[in-house]
């Protein structure tokens, strides 16, 4: 019998040709303890499933949606799902978490997990329920965004189906497609590339079953005090600004990238700001499914309409490009969302661009830093993957400045092929490691280092051995975190977390876990994303920074230069090694490979 | 005075914590105060390490051979200071280092009518120098500066730098407090005026607009923003460090920042 909150098994389904077929996967009880759910399971089953080597958009490259025991109770922020495969964009491990009814009705079809393999004979629509799974044409959704598709699907099959779905840019596997489902998006390392490469516009699920919890008193009471808790003062950030909170106090911090990351300060960051833009423009807040917290901040938008707004995209769109506009920020994210990119990516690539054009390494006059309606073309050349600069940007910025060449990599900004976000590495020491290091790339979400670095507890222009403590700590929590799954905003009204998350699973599962066990779990999922990038080819070279971060010193606000030179990173990535238990060139002990549960 | 001035109160610490945390703030390297044999000192920001003067009662230039003798081994050179010091400003510091170019030893302020030798900058390997001329019964720091090369400062000279200029135009970086008389009118100064600005969900009602305040400390500064430092609230001071200490000195020309901890997303 399956522990508290899961069913034990997960669902394997091939679309190879025109029909579906499925078949059950067992997921013992000894795995699901080691892995939690959510990312941790994920990579577990990309273990397992993924063939070493494989191509992220070949047919036998697997697409893992994957929940977790906390999927469906009343604990706030617990109702998401993690898609895990290997990218399109990094050629690594990569998975992104979403929250939306999706979630519990995928877990409700009866499964801890639904792993897709195989490639539709055309373009289909994918649909899971108590009755098993079936494949069902669907040329009309060709060319609608994830939004059409997601009604249009509805419109077909019903209104009791949850719709995951791709837009445009999925299916012509732009390699930073998104997979989104009621506005929302699994944003990173281009996992609707991944989709639209198996010839899917959709995924449908529709709850099927019931799943019950260890201690069902016990879960409400907690649900109740996490909800009161949710209220205070660690998320008033987001329910009253949002994220976008962050651009203006990233501002005054220096640590905005502003034009490609040869700046960290935007002189056009007030027009921007959420402070301003709330009193002017704030029409709405809206919350995810299960969410006590509503981040959501949506905006009007001149001429009409309205535009939901969060700080990766308003900085990746404005700042990273030049771009002080906000209705052509805003324009050019509704693109984004239309199309079904992720808006990091791609306003990490067309920064990029637009540094090569200015430098004439790319014949694109008109692509220049600042020009909102330059970005919105180039958005349009990448979505349709158009000849030429579409389809070199469609890449990413890797993969493009290989093409360009002329020195174009050393600031094509990313790490291990994914865009950073909007954290400058410079001026946020302990973060820069994280973004160094992370299995996923240059993330934030995976790595939350810059905790560390704007806590005041530490110097934040120096990294050392706090900062690689700082790393260390961060991306455990967010192993946990994102494997129970919780929503990473609820993080500060934990004052013992792994204590109180523990507290948690025990209710729901009927574990008698505790604090030590969950850190053990931590250390055991980030070496199991470890060992997945070993396995398809990563090396310790990979674990760097763009080399502009390390070569180019940045001068801050105060008139103070913030360097962080390659011995530093190298230093702290040592340090990083020797704390997580691995070898000098950043392999997995093999002690230690055991335990990953990966034989049998 | 009656009273060790390293202990007298000034804005909830001491003027020593006030002159070790300017400095903390303003230069890279370490800060070091020398104390006498056996003398307690108050508490001092983190970071500022404490070595002890071996020898009493030889005035400051032993207290020089022993503080540059510390730092020598991470900095070519230091700005030397008194504890007694309320109204220094970080920018008369920096003034005064960039004085210490190649082939100069000592950058020697001369300001209101003074030369300020416990006020000044000094190249850390003269260490060895300044205890010979000790050793000779050489006390006077005069004599010291006929042996190497100094840079002399004037009023003129200083003010020529535009930051200073605007934020301590009558050089009060250089006052000491040598009385009670002294120590009470320096107390009845009104604070520094600095900028506030709020961020995310500190400011309310257009609170992230800069405003003037007068604070002599981050604390102080906080209050006047009806904030209060804690896990969810910290500061940036001139959009460098972030901290969350509340006897940080501020200083004319100051701007802080006040943000959520809560970053990310």
């Amino acid at each position: 019998m399956a522990p508290g909150g899961f069913f034990g098994q997960a669902l394997v389904v091939d679309v190879a040709g025109g029909e579906a077929s499925s078949a059950p996967y067992e997921l013992d009880e000894r795995v699901l303890r080691a892995y939690l759910g959510g990312v941790g399971l994920g990579t577990w089953l990309m273990h397992r499933l993924a063939p070493p080597r494989v191509d992220p958009l070949a047919p036998e490259a697997p697409l893992a949606f994957v929940f977790s025991s906390l999927v469906g109770t009343p604990l706030t922020t617990s109702a998401k799902f993690a898609v895990v495969a290997k990218s399109p964009l990094t050629g690594l491990l990569t998975d992104a978490l979403a929250s939306s009814q999706f979630a519990i009705a995928g877990k409700l079809t009866g499964h801890d997990a639904i792993v897709i393999r195989g490639r539709a004979d055309e373009l289909s629509v994918l649909l899971i329920d108590g009755d098993g799974v079936r494949l069902e044409p669907a040329p009309e959704l060709a060319g609608l965004s994830a939004a059409e598709a997601e009604s249009a699907a509805k419109e077909r099959f019903g209104r009791n189906w949850r719709t995951a779905a791709i837009g445009p840019a999925g299916e012509r596997q732009v390699r930073y497609a998104t997979i989104s489902h009621d506005g929302r998006h699994a944003g990173r390392g281009g996992l609707g590339a991944a989709m639209g490469a198996k010839n899917l516009k959709a995924v449908l699920v529709r709850a099927a079953t019931k799943v019950s919890v260890a201690d069902q008193a016990g879960v409400l009471a907690a649900a109740r005090d996490l909800r009161r808790r949710s209220f205070g003062p660690a998320t008033a950030k987001y329910r009253e600004l949002g994220t976008l909170a962050n651009l203006l106090a990233f501002n005054a911090v220096s640590t905005l990238p502003t034009r490609n990351f040869t700046a960290a300060t935007f002189e056009g960051a007030p027009r921007l700001a959420a402070e301003e833009l709330h009193e002017l423009r704030g029409v709405a807040r809206n919350s995810c499914a299960s969410c006590s917290i509503g981040c959501e901040h949506i905006y009007s938008r001149k001429g009409g309409g309205s535009q939901r707004m969060e700080y990766e995209n308003v900085f990746a769109l404005g700042p990273l490009c030049g771009v002080s506009d906000p209705d052509e920020v805003f324009a050019a994210s509704a693109r984004c969302d239309e199309l079904g990119l992720d808006t990091i990516s791609a306003g990490g690539t067309i920064a990029w661009a637009m540094e090569c054009a200015e430098r004439g390494l790319i014949d694109e006059p008109w692509l220049r830093f600042g020009d909102g309606a330059a970005l919105l073309r180039a958005l349009d050349a990448i979505g349709e993957r158009s000849p030429g600069l579409g389809e070199l940007l469609a890449q990413g910025s890797r993969r493009a400045a290989e093409v360009v060449g002329h020195g174009s990599i050393d600031f094509a900004p990313q790490v291990k092929g994914l865009e950073l976000p909007g954290y400058e590495p410079r001026s946020l020491q302990a973060m820069a490691l994280g973004l160094a290091v992370n299995a996923r790339g240059a993330d934030h979400n995976r790595s939350g280092a810059y905790e560390a670095d704007l806590s005041g507890d530490l110097d934040r222009l120096a990294g050392g051995a706090a900062h690689v403590a700082a790393a260390v700590d961060t991306e455990d929590r967010a192993a946990v975190m994102d494997s129970m799954i919780l929503c990473k905003f609820l993080r500060g009204v934990f004052d013992d977390p792994f204590t109180e998350w523990a507290r948690l699973l025990a209710l729901v599962t009927g574990w008698q876990v505790d604090a030590a066990e969950l850190r053990g779990t931590a250390r055991r999922i980030v070496r199991a994303k470890r060992a997945f990038n070993l396995r398809e080819g990563a090396t310790a070279a990979d674990d760097t920074l763009p080399a502009r971060m390390l070569e180019t010193p940045l001068e801050l606000g105060s008139g103070r230069r913030a360097a962080l030179d390659a011995g530093r990173l190298r230093s702290m990535v040592a340090g990083y090694y020797a704390a997580r238990g691995l070898d000098e060139e950043g392999r997995v002990a093999a002690a230690d490979l055991a335990d990953l549960l990966l034989d049998g | 005075m009656g009273r060790p001035k390293a202990w007298l109160e000034w804005h909830g610490s001491t003027l020593l914590h006030r002159a070790t945390a300017v400095l903390a703030r303003t230069v890279d390297g370490p800060v070091v105060v020398v104390a006498a044999p056996g003398q307690e000192l108050p508490p001092l920001p983190s970071g500022v390490s404490v070595v002890e003067d071996p020898v009493e009662g030889l005035g400051p230039m032993q207290g020089l051979a022993v503080g540059l003798e510390a730092v020598a081994d991470r900095a070519e050179t230091a700005f030397v200071c008194s504890t007694d010091m309320p109204f220094l400003h970080p920018a008369f510091v920096r003034r005064v280092l960039r004085a210490l170019a190649p082939g100069t030893d000592v950058a020697l302020p001369v300001a209101r009518g003074f030369r300020q030798p416990l006020a000044a900058g000094y190249r850390t390997a003269l260490a060895g120098l300044v205890k010979d001329l000790l050793a000779k019964g050489d006390l006077r720091p005069g004599m010291l500066f006929k042996h190497c090369e100094v840079a002399r400062l004037s009023d003129e000279e200083l003010l020529a730098d535009a930051e200073l200029a605007r934020h301590d135009p009558t050089l009060e970086s250089v006052i000491n407090v040598n009385s009670p008389d002294d120590y009470a009118a320096a107390r009845d100064r009104p604070p520094p005026e600095v900028v506030v600005e709020c961020f995310g969900a500190l400011a309310r009602n257009g609170g992230h607009r800069p405003r003037g305040v007068r604070a002599a400390t981050l604390g102080a500064a906080a209050a006047e923003a009806g904030l209060t430092l804690n896990r969810h609230v910290v500061a940036a001071l001139n959009g460098d460090q972030v901290t969350r200490d509340e006897a940080l000195p501020l200083v004319a020309g100051d701007t802080v920042a006040f943000l959520s901890a809560d970053a990310g997303g």
